[in-house]
């Protein structure tokens, strides 16, 4: 750690923005259900219920389960993609990516079209679809900045490729395998719209209880308590996730171009791209095809249902629900970019404060959704119904993904190029501006991905906030599906085909 | 280093704060706006409400808080600091938690409608079999794997099917009932839209299970809805599986603008927007002078003489009943 300059002091003062956002729209309203609610017998009883065994039971081993299989499908991609040049290699990454930002009802639906009744097998390949764009992307650019070379020497001292892989890679990746690891199964862990939708009713997890147990069954005492003891297990997996996470990330990096397939490894980089690729796509891919098919016969009527009014006979009107998402969508990314770059510049010595803006990660929507509706009851703080309020919240959800996409970036700034500004005559703000900034642009780009991608995704606790005239994407699906007839849930296909296409052009195009 | 810091921070704490004040000032004169907090699924016709503004000058402002269980959690959560002054939609499976709660000064029903077991007639009739008729057929091997309903916890039609088995068979044999249903391979999913949606054959999925738990008023919606125009629904209604699900519209306790809040309550009591909403909700209106739109007279199934419990029944035993049924069918 140098000594700080003046914008990482002026980084400094200004974390109080982000500081507060969290403290008022994460702190306060937690805090308030926990006090409100649990008690320390609660907590245990929460631990040793009987009823509760089986559902924490399944929480770990499909969590577990689905981490190993986002490893195993995602591992093999970001080698071919961060060590391979090849045609159609952005159209790939953009294409895993896209899931991502994909409402959890539409994954889960695809899913359900190419494997119908297999419950568990889906949740698994539905958490996959997912997170195999975590690995990549945060495996990814680790992996590209190791120098090919200590690969290929130990090949030619006579090492096989597995060995290759224990002894010279695995070293070289192992935080950012670990970060990648810890946050697909905190994923995992807390998932809600996927086991709802394939779970069926015997596969109950620990998210999914609090939500019947807080709404369906009033006992807010335990939903609250259960939710408590879910966010300490996440914690503990960030924390040892974390301590990985900030790995040398100078030592042996060069910026390596990545390579030319050759003859010899050109079967191991396809199949590695296309094997992971088909498992991801496929269930977009079904949805897009379910989306031309009305009757069993093909056509466009889902599309022209979309914007010919049909829709708005039960309230929903197509453009405007498009243009909700994107004015929440851009909202959401300025707020979480802007707060994210201030706490990655402020490089902070311990870290507190991106631990602490990692807290949304960890506590259930419902938890939180709830304790925003009692913290924001009374006037002049009564916000229940503000629209505004759910890109805030939306912020603040994707604060901790965005920082910890831009610490390591921030971090990974080698000191002599900044030396080497100064000594140029630089002043600390012209480095910033013209060096340090356009380093991280890629980082940036990242965050600000990940930042609209909850906001579109519409991830938990915002569904619990009430809505006059700002019904989003995935609202619209979810309630065009629920209607009876074949043509509501058509234009609801539609509607998530048009997601699918659109997404992945726009990655395709900026990735 | 230390004071600029603090003082920065103090700056933009209380600018933040200022702003947020500002913003969220409200007036106290008279009200210009009324407020209706209601389900999701609540979606009145276009410009329904122009009528109540003409007349008072006070516009309507939906807001919709989450499905019911949902929306009701919310309340009690804040009961007295209401979302707004009145709410539309708590039904009879949730009426006496809210009343247990005091969300509500005041409340009449305002619509109501049948959860049934739906049938595919072409399933039925290709194969020359007769769709059930009862309870009881449901559970006889002639019906064996036909029937997907949802799980009682999450999903209102779900309970809805749960209450109507525990009025029919009594409180102490819908276990044994119950226990022969699973038997006989009734699927169970977890909400309305997995069920009628995709594994019932005779909707929009074409799945495998020819009975679904649905609405009486699903086969007028197959018409409305359907992808080319058809003057016969392909679904039809068990009649005597039906359990009454009534909604009820009532005034929020704490509410700031109580004359203005019975206005909007006796509007939607009123006959236009009672004769609106067969078609923009697909439930029956509870006043008597409101006509009926052809399509449900032809195709909508409200049997005279429904299953029921009360209210009050639901909720005090809701709990272990739901209990029962997680260790039969889970």
């Amino acid at each position: 750690m140098t000594r700080p300059d003046s914008v990482s002091l002026t980084a400094r003062r200004l974390q109080v923005l982000p500081l507060a956002l969290v403290a008022v729209f994460f702190v306060v309203p937690v805090v308030s259900m926990v006090t409100r609610f649990v008690r320390p017998g609660s907590l245990f009883d929460a631990l040793t219920e009987e009823s509760l065994r089986g559902v924490w039971w399944f929480t770990f081993w499909q969590a577990g389960a689905s981490t190993l299989l986002t490893l195993v499908v995602g591992i093999p991609l970001t080698w071919a993609v961060a060590r391979f040049s090849f045609a159609g290699s952005r159209l790939v990454t953009a294409l895993v990516t896209v899931p991502f930002f994909m409402p959890a009802v539409v994954v889960a639906t695809g899913v359900k079209a190419v494997i119908p009744g297999q419950p568990t097998l889906g949740i698994l390949w539905a958490h996959m679809v997912f997170n195999v764009a975590v690995v990549v992307r945060v495996l990814g650019p680790r992996w590209a900045l190791m120098d090919p070379d200590m690969e290929d020497t130990a090949a030619d001292l006579g090492a096989n490729p597995a060995r290759v892989f224990t002894a010279v890679v695995l070293p070289h990746i192992a935080g950012a395998l670990r970060a990648a690891t810890s946050i697909v199964f905190v994923f995992c862990f807390t998932s809600y719209g996927v086991i709802a939708i394939l779970g069926g009713i015997s596969r109950r997890t620990v998210e999914s209880e609090v939500f019947v147990q807080a709404v369906r069954l009033g006992d807010t005492r335990t939903a609250v308590s259960l939710s408590m003891v879910q966010a300490v297990v996440v914690f503990v997996v960030f924390a040892v996730g974390a301590r990985g996470g900030s790995d040398n990330a100078r030592d042996g990096s060069v910026s390596v171009r990545p390579r030319r397939t050759t003859r010899r490894n050109r079967r191991m980089v396809a199949a590695a791209v296309l094997v992971p690729t088909a498992l991801v796509a496929a269930p977009l891919a079904a949805i897009v095809m379910r989306s031309f098919v009305v009757d069993g016969m093909p056509s466009l009527d889902g599309y022209r249902w979309l914007f010919d009014g049909t829709t708005e006979q039960i309230g929903i009107d197509t453009r405007r629900v498009i243009a909700t998402s994107v004015v929440f969508a851009v909202a959401c990314t300025v707020l979480t970019v802007v707060c994210a770059t201030v706490i990655a510049f402020a490089r902070n010595p311990t870290g507190t404060l991106s631990a602490l803006t990692s807290l949304p990660l960890a506590v259930s929507a419902v938890t939180l959704g709830l304790g925003l509706i009692i913290t924001f009851d009374s006037s002049p703080f009564d916000w229940r119904g503000e629209t505004w309020l759910i890109p805030v919240i939306h912020a603040v959800v994707a604060l901790p993904l965005a920082v910890r996409t831009l610490d390591g970036a921030v971090g990974a700034i080698p000191d002599d190029m900044r030396r080497a500004a100064a000594s140029l005559g630089a002043g600390p703000w012209r480095t910033w501006r013209r060096v340090e900034l356009p380093v991280i642009r890629p980082a940036l780009a990242r965050a600000a991905g990940l930042s609209a991608a909850v906001s579109v995704g519409e991830f938990g606790a915002t569904s619990f906030l009430s809505r006059s005239d700002s019904t989003t994407i995935p609202v619209a699906i979810s309630r065009l599906m629920g209607h009876p007839g074949a043509v509501l849930p058509q234009t609801a296909f539609a509607l998530a085909a048009l997601c699918v296409v659109v997404f992945t052009l726009a990655f395709a195009a900026t990735v | 280093m230390r004071s600029p810091r603090r003082i920065g921070s103090i700056a933009v704490i209380a600018s933040l704060a200022l702003t947020l004040t500002a913003c969220s000032q409200q007036p106290d004169a008279a009200p210009t706006e009324v407020v209706l907090v209601a389900y999701d699924a609540f979606t009145p016709q276009e410009g329904i409400f122009d009528a109540f503004t003409a007349t008072t000058g006070v516009k309507v402002r939906v807001v919709n808080a989450g499905d019911t269980g949902t929306m009701v959690s919310k309340a009690i959560l804040t009961t007295g600091k209401p979302e707004g002054d009145v709410m539309w939609g708590i039904d009879n499976t949730f009426l006496s938690r809210a009343e247990g709660a005091e969300v509500l000064e005041s409340y009449e029903p305002v619509d109501e409608g049948d959860i049934c077991v739906n049938y595919d007639k072409t399933w039925f009739a290709s194969r020359n079999i007769a769709p059930p008729e009862t309870f009881e057929d449901l559970a006889r091997p002639a019906y064996a794997g036909l029937l997907v309903t949802q799980d009682p916890t999450a999903s209102s039609p779900g309970l809805g099917f749960l209450l109507a088995t525990i009025a029919h068979f009594g409180t102490e044999k819908w276990q044994d009932y119950w226990a022969r249903l699973v038997d006989n391979g009734t699927k169970i999913v977890s909400d309305w839209t997995t069920a009628y949606t995709a594994e019932f054959s005779g909707s929009s999925g074409k799945g495998r299970y020819p009975l679904v738990v649905s609405y009486g008023s699903s086969p007028p919606a197959e018409v409305v809805y359907s992808a080319t125009p058809v003057s016969e629904p392909p679904t039809a209604v068990i009649e005597s599986t039906c359990f009454r699900q009534t909604e009820y519209v009532g005034i929020l306790r704490g509410t700031k603008n109580r004359d203005i809040a019975q206005k909007l309550v006796d509007y939607l009591l009123d006959v236009p927007f009672q004769e609106s909403m067969p078609l923009s909700l697909f439930v029956f209106p509870v006043n008597p002078e409101a006509t009926l739109p052809q399509v449900f007279v032809d195709f909508a199934v409200r049997p005279a003489d429904p299953l029921t419990i009360s209210p009050d029944d639901i909720e005090k035993n809701r709990d272990a009943w739901l209990d029962a049924w997680r260790a039969i069918a889970l």
